[in-house]
């Protein structure tokens, strides 16, 4: 059982979201401002595994709630707020916090994120290595070239060998962008005509499944009028 | 180095210290020419020189011209003196001999015997002259010329060339005179003595056997002093051209009176002076004695004084960057043209454009009526390039027209921070340009000030849509638990769902609407990169392509093979596509075809062209079409913000590219263009 404090002053999402995370088998601690949230992790002491955190709230906001709790404490936070720029994105992950979320959200998406995030942070999944097996990995995303199994935050996640290839090829060369044809030469062995947008739908599909926000890739980033590239994490 | 620059005493004495290193470089450049000449033989008595004898021979030549003169009756120098044995001569003992030749007269005796008539001249006083013809040669130091013969025990003198020289060359100042002199030498008898006792004050004679000696018995000191006080002098002088005009306590070159005085005036002054000096002094060194030369010496400081005023002063002038200023030249040219400013102010201010040629030419012809009148070359080339001057001065001006008018159409064209620089004008002129300022100012003003409130609706829509996005929340996720209930009612499922659809697109109303107001106001900020166009439009056809697919839509797309790069923000660039492909997955006909089609046209410039057919009937103009909240008619009510063609256009043109929208019958065309 994994306890998740969820800070919000609208009382009414801090209760959606309860509903939501208890559905997953979550225990869920609640706050409605940034001192109930700091006594409430004093009380529970080590015993919380994930913080919700809104950033909009009277008295003591979520950013100054956060680096309180970095002072003492390295629990995985997801920051939740209207504000959708991204700045105040880059600002709150800068602060320390894990993950992002913005408002309205996705109700599946953060159920995955907060499953993603508490996962890692219990290392759970983390599979064992053997030595003669290729593994490629970047972050919490794995592929296993002699199993053809491809596993995010230590989940199996089911690939065609199209995709497979294109994401090995990819995580092989993380860091570095290609663009389509780049792409399409390396892992069919052979120049392309007409295959570009086949490549694109393709990426499309990968991402769709190894990211919670396939629009917000985490992994297999798109850089618009350039190509692809997996994120080295 | 800064107190040496300032230091008054320095100065002081580098002023001193010129004039008698001068004065020693000139001395010693003569004692050395003197020495080239005199100088071969040595310890040679001054006696012996050829300047003595030449004196010497002068001398006997003159007195004898004036011998010559008595018996002509031309004047008289001579007085009758009898002796004791009642023999006649004639005597004079005149100065004329001391100024002369050096003033060898004073040391010399004669006695000269015209033979043709037996009249004797002298200039010594004797009781028994036949004794004193005797007696000069006793004496010694004795030049007799007699019957056309020389005796002398003077060395030097015992050259018959030398008379004859002599002679010719004094006969050679009067035609007249060579005749009779040459025939006449003859026809006398000369006794005649150096006697170097005769006379016991300081003559020219004397300062020049003293400079003569003094010259041979120290031939070294020039070797040494000529480089000693050139180099000295050298040094002096840079030292004073670096530090004059400097003083203690005071930046820059400090000027007095002097300093203002027009320099042609100065440079007349000290040219007046020093010729006045300088005829006195040539005048005095010709009477030589030591009070004289004290005297010739004040002169040449008084000389060296002016030279000086005039030098420091110049220096100065130059130092301080007013030498060609100073001149009275320059202010008489600086007058005449403020005069000239002022009269083109009045051409400038009273006359009107369009008459202006007509006056011109009017000028011209009466210029030339009256240049016939008065003709001279002069006047005419005057008159031309009067008349260049006045050419060009209206061309100027119509260009100072035409500079106000460039403005006003630059304003008329909307242009921003248009401004005419007014202090070059004058009169009219200078009003109309005040005038563009100001109005040009005035669309500057409403420019910023739209540009701001702009920018304060962008921060009140982002801060209201982050209110509203909280309360949409809660709607959003409960409407999810509603659905996720078991709800036998279907009714109440149909309305959830209404509530589903309509929250969802509230969530994406608020979205584009920050969006929409951010990029209108250009409140964006833009990362430009170069972004291959191709693999762009490929990756979001990829993004499209299912959704494409659903509704039955065909991608026909044109690309050139080469490589098209603009630059751009990527992201920015990826949400005009994005934006555009959802439209078309919303509005086009199903089961019809969407073509693409990229190409590179004359200018060099990407142009992207996206066309489809329209599901609905286009009643609407493709300005309305991109305002915002505007929708091709029933659209408003499917899914949606209506803000997507808005922020394209918005978004293209923050990037500076091109976006337009043309509708023909139910064809959807959009270009682009960067």
């Amino acid at each position: 059982m994994y306890n998740i404090l969820v800070v919000d002053d609208d009382k009414e999402i801090v209760g959606a979201i309860e509903i939501y995370l208890k559905k997953e088998g979550y225990n869920i601690i609640k706050a409605y401002n940034g001192n109930e949230a700091i006594q409430k992790i004093k009380e529970n002491e080590d015993n919380i595994h994930l913080i919700i955190l809104d950033i909009m709230m009277p008295e003591k906001d979520g950013l100054e709630t956060l680096e309180e709790i970095r002072k003492t404490n390295g629990v995985p936070v997801i920051l939740l707020s209207a504000k959708s720029e991204d700045y105040d994105k880059i600002g709150g992950l800068n602060l320390g916090a894990d993950d992002y979320i913005t408002k309205p959200f996705n109700p599946l998406e953060l159920i995955a994120r907060v499953n993603s995030s508490i996962r890692r942070y219990v290392k759970l999944g983390a599979i064992e290595n053997k030595d003669d097996e290729k593994l490629y990995q970047t972050g919490d995303l794995i592929i296993n070239d002699d199993t053809k199994k491809v596993i995010v935050d230590g989940k199996e996640v089911k690939l065609t060998g199209t995709e497979f290839n294109i994401l090995k090829f990819l995580l092989q060369n993380k860091g570095k962008v290609y663009s389509i044809p780049e792409i399409y030469e390396n892992v069919w062995k052979e120049e392309g005509f007409g295959a570009e947008n086949i490549i694109a739908v393709h990426i499309r599909h990968i991402r769709e499944k190894i990211e919670i926000n396939p629009k917000e890739p985490k992994y297999l980033k798109v850089i618009w009028g350039v190509g692809y590239k997996i994120e080295e994490i | 180095m800064e107190n040496l620059k300032t230091s008054k005493a320095l100065k002081i004495i580098s002023y001193i210290l010129i004039p008698i290193l001068v004065a020693i470089i000139g001395l010693s450049i003569f004692h050395l020419a003197f020495l080239n000449e005199y100088g071969s033989v040595k310890e040679k008595r001054y006696e012996e020189t050829e300047m003595f004898a030449s004196d010497y021979l002068y001398f006997i030549m003159d007195q004898i011209s004036l011998c010559y003169q008595e018996e002509n009756n031309y004047d008289s120098y001579f007085m009758i003196v009898e002796d004791n044995n009642g023999n006649r001569y004639k005597y004079s003992n005149h100065n004329y001999g001391y100024s002369m030749h050096n003033g060898i007269g004073a040391y010399i005796d004669y006695i000269i015997i015209d033979k043709s008539t037996n009249e004797i001249y002298t200039n010594i006083r004797t009781n028994d002259y036949q004794k004193e013809i005797e007696n000069i040669k006793s004496l010694g130091n004795f030049w007799n010329y007699i019957d056309g013969n020389i005796d002398t025990d003077i060395n030097y003198i015992n050259q018959d060339n030398i008379i004859y020289n002599s002679v010719y060359q004094y006969a050679s100042s009067d035609d007249e005179g060579t005749y009779i002199v040459n025939k006449n030498i003859s026809g006398y008898d000369i006794y005649s003595r150096y006697n170097e006792s005769k006379v016991n004050q300081l003559t020219n004679f004397q300062l020049a056997k003293q400079m003569y000696n003094f010259a041979l018995n120290n031939q070294q000191l020039p070797i040494y002093l000529l480089p000693i006080s050139t180099i000295i002098l050298l040094v002096i002088s840079i030292y004073l051209l670096w530090s004059i005009g400097h003083e203690k306590g005071k930046d820059g070159i400090s000027l007095s009176s002097i300093d203002n005085i027009p320099y042609e005036i100065l440079l007349i002054f000290a040219f007046l002076f020093i010729t006045i000096f300088l005829t006195i002094l040539i005048q005095v060194l010709n009477f030589a004695n030591y009070i004289l030369l004290i005297f010739g010496c004040v002169l040449y400081v008084f000389c060296y004084l002016i030279c000086a005023i005039v030098g420091v002063t110049t220096i100065k002038r130059i130092k301080a960057k007013r030498f060609f200023k100073s001149f009275l030249l320059y202010s008489i040219w600086k007058w005449i043209k403020n005069k000239c400013k002022n009269i083109e102010k009045v051409i400038e201010t009273k006359i009107d454009n369009k008459k202006i040629f007509w006056y011109y030419w009017g000028y011209v012809l009466i210029s030339i009526i009256l240049a016939g009148f008065f003709y001279t070359g002069f006047a005419i080339i005057a008159l031309i390039v009067f008349w260049i001057w006045i050419y060009y001065k209206i061309k100027q001006y119509i260009k100072k027209q035409e500079d106000i008018k460039e403005a006003l159409k630059n304003i008329y064209n909307g242009k921003n921070n248009v401004h005419v620089n007014e202090e070059e004008l004058q009169g009219i002129l200078k009003e109309m340009a005040i005038y563009v300022n100001d109005i040009s100012g005035g669309f500057s003003n409403a420019i910023e000030e739209s540009l701001k409130s702009e920018r304060l609706k962008t921060e009140l829509i982002t801060n209201v849509s982050h209110d509203i996005k909280t309360p949409l929340t809660s709607i959003i996720n409960y409407v999810d638990l509603l659905k996720k209930e078991n709800i036998e009612n279907e009714k109440v499922k149909e309305y959830i769902d209404i509530l589903d659809k309509k929250s969802q697109r509230l969530k994406k109303l608020t979205e584009d609407l920050v969006e929409a107001s951010k990029a209108s106001s250009g409140n964006v900020k833009l990362n430009i990169e170069e972004i291959n166009i191709k693999e762009l439009i490929n990756q979001t056809i990829g993004e499209f392509k299912d959704k494409f697919e659903e509704k039955g839509l065909t991608i026909e797309t044109t690309m050139p093979e080469q490589e098209l790069v603009i630059k751009a923000d990527n992201r920015y660039i990826y949400r005009i596509i994005e934006n555009l492909f959802s439209n078309i997955t919303k509005y086009a006909q199903e089961n019809s075809r969407v073509y693409i089609d990229i190409e590179k046209n004359k200018e060099s410039k990407v142009k992207i062209s996206i066309k489809n057919i329209s599901k609905e009937k286009l009643n609407i103009s493709s300005d309305e079409l991109m305002q915002r909240f505007v929708r091709g008619d029933k659209s408003r009510y499917t899914e949606g913000s209506g803000l997507g063609l808005s922020i394209a256009k918005s978004l293209t043109e923050l990037q500076k590219g091109k976006f337009d929208i043309k509708i023909d019958g139910d064809l959807f065309r959009v270009d682009m263009e960067w």
